[in-house]
């Protein structure tokens, strides 16, 4: 009721202006009612492995996927039957590992009827499976599918480009979309003033909140210990349980980075502490209409509220989220202010404090357990694994709020999406 | 002495007195606090009996402004939550004269104009625009559009011709040129939905807006770098204020505290009395032109009362008093 709407905004100084905002428009998951909400129900990852070095460094992705595909239908003692449809993020393996998708899929014990898909839209790849399955629900195609996220940056390496015109180097942007991802990130630094000690903070500040959030077994919840092997340096086999994030340092110090020489240009900003690592991991999400995850006597943990992919300029691709959270809030008809937690990707410490600065977000909203700086960033993974990391945060805050995941995209984009807690 | 007019199930939205007779005010009330049913507008006169009702108009949706014609003493508009005007005669009980519907939300003010040579109506709306109209509501003359949220309030320069300043929910103030139909000046007045806007009657130059941030900035259009006065003392969003017809520096304000308050933006402390005799929010205000100090006001209490502010009286007889002293 607009009246009603308008008049209580008098009597609440600071509410949002009129215009556009004022109007009860229907938005994001809302659109034609409740029962009509895209909901996540249940989430799961793996504890995420330092490439090359961890304790995933021989385990495929079918295999990482499969764990998670597999524990979360377990938890909610859903059967594979059920699901309409799978989507699986992808970035590194070939054609975004539409064959190893579909080989967990099988090893997940999912019946052949149950179809299968990839997607790569880079760093947003495993945000991007869960916005897949939810316009897939919207539109009427499915009722409840399974939105996943898997790398292995041990087995693949991001080195290959591809098959590509030669006339790119005559086009400016064409030709940003090869910068490596470390230059877009000093290009962010230096075009926006984000100076070394602002970084080596916030790097500091991920590992403290991920060490934190470690010790006080926050993740354990959403943790899947993954069984596995590994090759030692002398060729011996190893057999391992890998149920703990690698890359988190507790004793990281403002000192230790501040020593750190630049990775990517001699008198640069980014250093290996203020980046995110290279990791392997997979995250699942469950995801469905609200009536049919009812209907199933399925609980709610999450609702989709809205969600936004923008283009920005290739060669500062790190601002992508300072441009997409704003459009994805304005399809949720909210503001920053109405955010409880914002998980915004940490690709580079850099572009993550521009953002976070850029929109006028308070430091403690942002990656309240660590980011991809000390938890790593299995590129496909990354958007599923926020998505299961805020929701199981909203939860452990017990109360009815809002949060928001996004991540800036290697070719010059942004992601965003935000979902509702609703409470206990 | 207050004089109170009851309307059951009526709550008021805005009353005016009438530039002809010194005791008749209309009144424009709405069902359900406004926020759905129907409107009514009322004529009171002022009598020995008290307050009466001497005609009233029920209309099919909230009536949330009213404005006396400057011409005739007989007619009036007012704006609807249908996006309606309609001009009314007092001489004609039954239907309106006519009705003019071309904003698409919410009209939420209505101002005839007061300069010589000019008879014309404005009308701000939900819409975003302002609209500007011959008295007869024909067709509108001219729509003016530069708000970016509601429109709350529209009203004519009593100095300059064809000049109108509006105040809108996109926080800016606007001050229009009909003839040029071009926004001269948009002002970033407060840093929230402004709901009133005023001219001083002396001064052509100057302004008051009063927003949902609690305050008054009072504007010398020549600077608007910064008000020139920022009055403080309502608790809720300022919802009408009304410069006096007989003080350069003295205006009134409602608000949604239950309130009015009145102000000498010439002293310190400016406030000059707060006014508690409403139980809702208080949304119509209007100076008498005919009686120095006399005010109306109506709220959500389903109340109108006319009365004198012991503050704007004790400074008139001073004033008195000291031109018998000289």
């Amino acid at each position: 009721m607009l009246r009603l709407k308008v008049i209580s905004g008098h009597l609440s100084p600071g509410s949002p202006h009129t215009g556009p905002d004022l109007r009860a428009t229907r938005c994001g998951a809302a659109a034609g009612g409740p029962g009509e909400d895209v909901v996540v129900v249940h989430g799961r990852r793996t504890a995420i492995g330092r490439a090359k070095k961890g304790g995933f460094k021989d385990t495929t992705p079918d295999e990482l996927l499969s764990a998670v595909m597999t524990a979360v239908l377990t938890d909610v003692g859903l059967s594979p039957h059920q699901l309409g449809d799978v989507c699986v993020g992808n970035v590194l393996q070939p054609g975004a590992g539409a064959l190893m998708a579909r080989v967990a899929h099988f090893l997940s014990g999912f019946p052949e009827t149950v179809p299968v898909f990839t997607v790569n839209r880079q760093c947003s790849s495993g945000l991007q499976a869960v916005l897949n399955i939810a316009g897939a629900i919207r539109s009427r195609t499915i009722d409840l599918g399974l939105a996943c996220g898997v790398e292995s940056m041990s087995l693949q390496s991001m080195s290959n480009p591809g098959d590509l015109s030669a006339r790119l180097s005559q086009n400016p942007k064409a030709r940003d979309c090869i910068v490596p991802m470390g230059i877009t990130s000093e290009n962010v630094a230096e075009r926006f003033g984000v100076c070394r000690q602002k970084q080596d903070a916030f790097a500091l500040g991920s590992q403290q909140k991920a060490a934190r959030a470690q010790s006080l077994g926050l993740f354990e919840r959403e943790i899947t210990p993954v069984s596995t092997r590994v090759v030692d340096s002398d060729g011996r086999e190893r057999q391992l349980t890998v149920s703990r994030d690698e890359g988190v340092r507790a004793e990281t110090t403002l000192e230790g980075l501040s020593k750190l020489r630049p990775a990517f240009k001699p008198d640069g900003t980014t250093t290996a502490g203020n980046s995110s690592q290279v990791s392997d991991g997979a995250a699942a999400v469950l995801v469905g209409r609200r009536s049919a995850v009812e209907a199933l006597g399925l609980p709610v943990l999450g609702v989709l509220r809205g969600s936004a992919v923008v283009g920005v300029p290739p060669d500062v691709m790190g601002i992508g989220p300072a441009y997409a959270i704003p459009a994805a809030l304005k399809q949720a008809g909210l503001t920053v202010d109405d955010i409880d937690v914002f998980e915004i990707n940490e690709a580079f410490a850099s572009q993550a404090v521009y953002c976070v600065e850029k929109l006028g977000i308070p430091m403690e909203k942002v990656n309240p357990c660590g980011g991809a700086i000390a938890l790593g960033h299995p590129l496909g993974c990354t958007g599923a694994r926020q998505v299961v990391t805020l929701l199981n945060e909203l939860r452990r805050r017990g109360r009815r709020a809002y949060g928001v995941v996004s991540m800036c995209i290697g070719t010059g984009m942004g992601a965003a999406a935000v979902f509702e807690y609703p409470g206990l | 002495m207050i004089k109170v007019f009851r309307s059951p199930g009526r709550h008021g939205y805005a009353v005016e007195a009438s530039p002809f007779l010194p005791n008749r005010v209309a009144c424009a009330a709405s069902q359900y606090y406004g926020i759905t049913g129907c409107g009514t507008l009322l004529v009171l006169d002022e009598t020995p009996r008290g307050l009466v009702s001497v005609r009233s108009w029920e209309w099919g949706d909230g009536l949330f402004d009213v404005a006396w014609s400057e011409a005739n003493e007989h007619l009036l508009v007012a704006g609807g939550g249908d996006g309606s005007l309609q001009l009314w005669d007092t001489a004609n009980q039954h239907a309106p004269l006519k009705v003019a519907k071309e904003h698409t939300q919410e009209v939420y003010s209505v101002s005839w104009s007061q300069t010589r040579g000019e008879n014309l109506i404005v009308s701000g709306s939900w819409d975003h625009t302002v609209k500007v109209w011959d008295p007869s509501l024909s067709r509108s003359l001219t729509t003016l559009r530069g708000h970016e949220g509601v429109v709350y309030s529209t009203i004519w320069s009593p100095h300059i011709p064809g000049c109108i300043a509006s105040a809108s929910g996109d926080g800016t103030l606007r001050i229009w040129d009909v003839k040029a139909a071009v926004c001269r000046l948009a002002v970033p007045a407060h840093q929230a939905e402004i709901l009133a806007c005023d001219w001083c009657k002396y001064d052509q130059n100057i302004v008051a807006t009063g927003s949902v941030d609690c305050s008054i900035n009072v504007w010398d259009l020549r600077n608007i770098r910064q008000p020139v006065n920022h009055l403080l003392g309502h608790t809720y969003a300022i919802r009408r204020l009304k410069f006096s017809p007989f003080s350069q520096t003295v205006l009134a304000s409602c608000s949604y505290d239950f309130t009015v308050r009145f102000w000498d933006f010439g002293m310190n402390p400016p406030l000059l009395d707060t006014v508690e005799h409403h139980s809702e929010f208080v949304c119509g205000l209007d100076f008498n032109l005919h009686i120095p100090n006399q005010v109306v006001d109506c709220s959500w209490d389903e109340t109108v009362k006319i009365y004198a502010p012991a503050c704007l009286s004790a400074g008139s007889s001073a004033a008195q008093g000291a031109q018998a002293d000289d």
